[in-house]
């Protein structure tokens, strides 16, 4: 956000798609999603941490819920196998323990792999929903940047889908109204000169005076130029 | 939210009913966020839940396995007791008890002397004699066997085992470790009440903190989102300001951010364009004046152009105010 960037060139900002006079066809960039970190990490940090420990806190009680009851068939099992004389290490009771102890370590994965998801999806719309604020206030902070620089050209309109339109249409409303106050004034400014310029040609004197008007004029005419083009 | 003149580094206090400042992107943004991890809880709940208590049913099923046996004890049967040798007789039925232990000694005593006497009918006199003297009334039909015409089968064996029958001491001693086993028993249906019980409670306990943790989630992220989204909105509150001002022609001071407010690099965005705005009207105001000055100078002073450049430079230098 830091560095200007003609509006034109913003990240996620596109090419004009369709014949001119038409709104351009706006189209998002995934690598331009991060675009103001320092606002979109924080959102993003603590959704995932909130839904990491909310994931493995539940996984913690189901794993141990589930456990208990596969430690309670595994002991029965045990048992019946040391009343009927059976080797439980030999016997099929091994191998429903194994398998009893394999589900509950699928379980383990399911809910690693279920909290990864949590924290993937809300990361991602996290990412979007703060790229819908970022995005904006991107282009506006760039629109500043022109302004810095004394430059007031068009402003084109938001993309479909972006937050803070309000705010979008209050800036563009400032802009637009300052850009078209310079305008008249400049205007009013360029008649003023044009009248002088008139007035001084016909003025009945001579020497530096008229010198040092003449170059006035000169500079609010260079200084009217340069005007016209920072509002073009 | 700017506040009056008189200092950058005022202390400003966030008040709770101006946390929603802009309702439409906080609420939004709040909105979405809550109700996808409401989505995704509620999910992760009807999963968790149904692992639960798929859990639980196997647990309470492996418990209701171990059979603890009967809980009450058995009371034994007539037929399993046997009767004990009286100490005593007695006289009614007893007499005749009597009466037959001693005709069968008075049998033995003469069948010895027939044996060593003339025979079997002498043999025979003496027992009908004998029978006659105990029971006078009742005669026996006289049997005869022969050793040639016998023919001998082997004794099966039992078919049906024999009911063990207890005696007095066997009995107390049975009651006893029965009362011993029920005892048992017993605790045993307490330990898996108990086990049952303990099941339960983690299903609800895990139903319980899903619920908690799916309110606390929702409360939680409907908080945090709307205090942070505070923290995006509140500048974008105060540059909001501006921009009207900007948009009315008032190119004001601009005064810093509160503490923890976000967007701070945004904001000094901000700052360098309405700076770069009131550069421009300084420009405008230095040229004007210049213009007039010289204008003056030449006797141009009256001119109607010049009453217009003054006018707007007394729109400018107004806006910089």
């Amino acid at each position: 956000m830091s560095e200007p960037i003609p509006p034109a060139a913003a990240p996620g900002d596109a090419k004009p798609a369709g014949p001119p006079g038409k709104r351009p066809v706006y189209k998002r960039k995934l690598s331009n999603y991060l675009l103001d970190a320092k606002l979109q990490l924080p959102y993003l940090l603590f959704v995932t941490i909130l839904s990491g420990l909310i994931a493995g806190a539940l996984g913690w009680l189901i794993y141990n819920q589930r456990h208990t009851a596969s430690a309670s068939i595994v002991k029965d099992l045990a048992e019946l196998g040391q009343g009927s004389g059976i080797d439980f290490d030999k016997s099929d009771f091994k191998e429903v323990a194994n398998g009893l102890e394999a589900d509950d370590r699928m379980l383990v994965y399911k809910m690693v792999g279920v909290g990864i998801g949590l924290v993937v999806i809300l990361s991602a719309y996290l990412v979007i929903m703060t790229h819908k604020v970022a995005g904006p206030l991107y282009k506006v902070s760039m629109y500043f940047d022109r302004m810095a620089d004394g430059r007031l050209g068009n402003v084109t309109p938001l993309r479909q889908g972006d937050m803070l339109q309000d705010f979008y249409l209050t800036f563009s409303e400032m802009h637009a109204s300052v850009r078209g106050r310079f305008a008249e004034d400049a205007t009013e400014m360029e008649a003023a000169l044009a009248a002088l310029r008139e007035a001084g040609n016909h003025a009945d004197y001579r020497g530096h005076l008229h010198g040092d008007f003449t170059a006035q004029l000169g500079q609010l005419e260079a200084h009217l130029a340069a005007r016209r083009k920072q509002l073009a | 939210m700017a506040g009056p003149a008189g200092g950058g580094d005022r202390a400003y206090k966030r008040s709770w009913k101006n946390l929603l400042i802009n309702k439409r992107y906080q609420l939004q943004f709040t909105l979405f966020m809550v109700g996808l991890s409401s989505l995704l809880m509620i999910g992760l709940g009807i999963w968790v839940m149904k692992e639960a208590n798929e859990g639980t049913k196997v647990g309470m099923a492996s418990v209701r396995g171990g059979d603890c046996g009967p809980l009450e004890v058995v009371p034994p049967k007539e037929d399993d007791v046997r009767p004990t040798t009286p100490m005593h007789l007695d006289d009614g039925d007893g007499s005749a008890a009597a009466a037959g232990s001693a005709s069968g000694s008075a049998d033995a005593s003469g069948s010895d002397a027939a044996t060593s006497g003339s025979g079997s009918g002498s043999a025979t006199g003496d027992r009908a004699a004998g029978s006659a003297a105990a029971e006078p009334a009742h005669r026996r039909p006289h049997v005869q066997l022969d050793n040639s015409e016998m023919t001998m089968v082997p004794q099966p064996e039992a078919i049906l085992p024999a009911k063990p029958v207890l005696t007095a001491a066997e009995l107390a001693t049975r009651l006893h470790k029965q009362q011993a086993e029920v005892f048992g028993n017993r605790v045993c249906a307490i330990a898996q009440q108990i086990q049952f019980e303990h099941l339960e409670f983690g299903r609800l306990r895990i139903f319980i903190v899903l619920l908690l943790t799916g309110l606390a989630l929702v409360v939680g992220l409907a908080v945090y989102g709307i205090k942070m989204t505070h923290k995006v909105a509140g500048p974008l509150f105060k540059v909001g300001l501006y921009l009207n001002k900007m948009r009315e022609g008032r190119f004001d001071k601009v005064w810093n951010l509160r503490k923890g407010d976000q967007l701070v690099d945004f904001y000094e965005h901000f700052k360098a364009a309405h700076a770069g705005m009131v550069t421009l009207e300084k420009t405008d105001i230095e040229r004007i004046q210049a213009v007039i000055a010289a204008a003056e100078a030449s006797g141009l002073g009256a001119h109607a152009s010049i009453a217009s450049l003054r006018a707007v430079l007394a729109r400018k230098e107004k806006a910089l105010v």
